[in-house]
């Protein structure tokens, strides 16, 4: 049992829940994730499982404390999900949710590229389901786009796969040691990390997704990028820089952000920039940090996303300009919410103090100065948008009225539960830093950590208490790096679809026109003729507008009145008189 | 109001003089920084204050657009 591969658990349980009744769906998803959870505690680090497949080896299950540590929260987050998600009827939701955390598990355990390969491509298409599960055109299409950005991803990481195998001769998944081929692969992990200028895709799809879809999404598809990447690329220094540029990127986008859950999303894009920088550092710190820090905001903004769906649950509103004065309707998922909102934060005794600032002390371990200021920014920034801004323009501020609908008690116990773990982790570190690849050396409560904290919130807050009377949420939507595929989509659209359409049109159009010029030129010329002309004269003389000549030929039509030939003999005749006369 | 101000200004005097007493003399870490006691509550304020301006200002003159933007959302429904 040391070595059994969880994603197998999880597909099964994928395969029989549509088969149970509807009532034990909920129930039976549970199991599946507690069944696995009892198979995770019984791996040994160090443990393999290998099959020998044409020239090479798949290693289906490896095992060692790096994998471990990712496993547990994914693990544990899977089954909070669940709680939270306990109400959902929707078996579609339930299926694809177990194969989204049983695919991550499955990049997480796997020893080789092409087993990887294979789960990361599961990951990308369960999870679009949780986007489309929403039923809205919004979602349709974020969803569309969320699958084609993923493909894509996906694609350039086959191609480096490949490259790889046949550059080495081996399949192994470990460290990479440069060459294209490891820059492709690079390419699609930071890709799926959310690394800007790939960062596209997150903030647009994740808002999309349902109440509790986006609970799964927020957790999974960026930290399997951020275990890869230290799998593959830990010590990388292009990687420090883009982290740490990255969680500043997260926080000033997420200042603009009105929708709340794609407030969130931004956040997630800075704080995985922690765990970027984190990798790239590369020390033992480092991706101690970097993992640390991935278990406890898995967490929280698991819970954070709890928070907003819950708000989305029972008001049907997530935008900051149409959400207000909640506070004594909803006061119990404001306190849940805070309990997040403090822990991304870094307050001390909530989670994210005693891992984010890992990350941060390995920079400082390194001299790495410009780093440390500006994952400290970053910080700022989170304190100021989910501590400070959205629980104000939520719970407080204006008072719509809204009149919330029940919210299941399921919701109320996941977040609770979350909460209960995201506080345990802050007071008492040590739980999360047994799990932790390497032996940890840091101390997070020591005087100067918490002094500095300290002031870095309080000031922070004083800073909004200035301006917080002068804020507005503005009813707009930001643009971002998505710009590249959605804006130009038109353009595209209009070159490649609308213009050969409305060019054959044309064509079209004047083949029939001289076909039946042709025609009625044959049927009755001179009437043709005359109408030309008449055309013309109308056109450009200002002529009486034409009657239509009749589209058949009919002689009579044509011909002189009889009068007038009477007329023309008989002046004749008085002409020939006259001279007559004259002569 | 007022009563705030005196509560922040406090913070502010204990904060620093917690700072003088246990931190600055450590010298965990050889920044700058590391010897300016208060530092990280300056580096909060100011830079909670340039994060916001610059974020409005981006937003304000580069990134903010209508909601409808990238097209309405019913229209091939």
């Amino acid at each position: 049992m040391s070595n059994f591969p969880l994603a197998i658990i999880f597909v099964l349980g994928a395969m029989l829940l549509p088969l149970l009744p509807r009532q034990a769906r909920s129930w039976a998803y549970l199991a599946v994730v507690s069944i696995a959870f009892v198979f995770l505690i019984n791996l040994e680090a160090g443990a393999t499982l290998s099959f020998p497949f044409l020239n090479y080896e798949l290693v289906v299950s490896r095992v060692d404390r790096l994998s471990l540590a990712f496993g547990y929260v994914f693990v544990i987050m899977g089954f909070l999900g669940g709680v939270f998600g306990f109400h959902v009827k929707d078996t579609l939701q339930q299926v694809v949710a177990l194969l989204y955390v049983g695919s991550s598990l499955g990049v997480v355990f796997a020893g080789d590229l092409f087993t990887l390969l294979v789960f990361w491509e599961i990951m990308a298409v369960s999870s679009v389901f949780l986007i489309w599960a929403r039923r809205t055109p919004q979602s349709r299409r974020a969803g569309f786009r969320y699958l084609l950005v993923h493909a894509f991803g996906g694609s350039v990481l086959m191609a480096g796969v490949i490259w790889h195998m046949v550059s080495t001769g081996s399949i192994l998944f470990n460290h990479f040691e440069g060459g294209i081929a490891s820059y492709l692969i690079l390419f699609s992990f930071a890709l799926n990390a959310a690394v800007p200028p790939l960062n596209g895709w997150l903030p647009d799809a994740y808002p999309e997704g349902t109440v509790t879809g986006s609970v799964f999404l927020s957790a999974f598809t960026t930290k399997v990028a951020v275990y890869a990447l230290a799998r593959g690329f830990a010590g990388l220094e292009l990687l420090m820089w883009a982290g740490a540029i990255m969680a500043v990127y997260g926080v000033v986008f997420a200042f603009l952000a009105n929708d709340g859950r794609r407030l969130l999303a931004y956040h997630i894009i800075s704080q995985v920039g922690y765990m970027v920088a984190g990798v790239g550092i590369g020390t033992e710190m480092g991706v101690n940090g970097a993992t640390a820090h991935a278990f406890a905001h898995i967490l929280y903004k698991g819970l954070l996303f709890m928070g907003m769906g819950t708000v989305l649950y029972a008001t049907g509103r997530s935008k900051m300009t149409e959400l207000g004065g909640l506070f004594r309707s909803m006061w119990p998922v404001l306190i849940l919410f805070m309990v997040g909102a403090f822990s991304i934060s870094g307050v001390p005794l909530f989670s994210g103090f005693v891992s984010k600032s890992m990350v941060i002390y390995a920079a400082e371990l390194e001299h790495q100065g410009a780093v440390v200021l500006l994952l400290n920014l970053a910080s700022i920034g989170t304190f100021l948008s989910i501590g400070l801004k959205l629980p104000y323009f939520t719970w407080f501020s204006t008072d719509r009225n809204l009149k919330p609908e029940p919210v299941p008690p399921g919701m109320y116990l996941g977040m609770a539960l979350t909460s209960a773990i995201c506080i345990a982790i802050g007071v008492y570190p040590a739980l999360l830093y047994n799990l932790l690849p390497f032996a940890v050396h840091y101390q997070p409560y020591t005087a100067s950590h918490v002094i500095e904290s300290m002031q870095l919130l309080i000031f922070t807050g004083l800073a909004f208490w200035l301006v917080m009377r002068k804020l507005h949420a503005e009813a707009t939507i930001t643009l971002d790096t998505d710009w590249v595929y959605r804006r130009p989509s038109r353009l595209a659209y209009r070159v490649f679809s609308v213009a050969p359409a409305s060019l054959f049109e044309a064509v079209e159009q004047l083949s029939l026109r001289l076909a039946r010029s042709t025609v009625r030129l044959g049927a009755n010329p001179p009437g043709y003729l005359l109408d030309t002309i008449r055309t013309i004269g109308h056109t450009f003389f200002g002529t009486k507008k034409p009657v239509p000549e009749p589209e058949t030929f009919s002689p009579d039509r044509y011909r002189i009145p009889l009068g007038i030939m009477v007329l023309v003999v008989l002046l004749f005749l008085i002409a020939l008189l006259a001279w007559d006369v004259i002569t | 109001m007022r009563r705030w101000i005196v509560v922040f200004i406090s913070l502010l005097v204990i904060s620093i003089l917690l700072d003088l007493f246990l931190v600055v003399g450590e010298g965990h870490d050889g920044f700058p920084w590391s010897h300016i006691a208060g530092f990280f509550a300056l580096f909060g304020f100011i830079g909670c204050l340039v994060l916001m301006g610059v974020a409005k200002l981006l937003g304000h003159y580069w990134l903010e657009r209508e909601e409808d933007y990238y097209g309405k959302n019913d229209d091939d429904e």
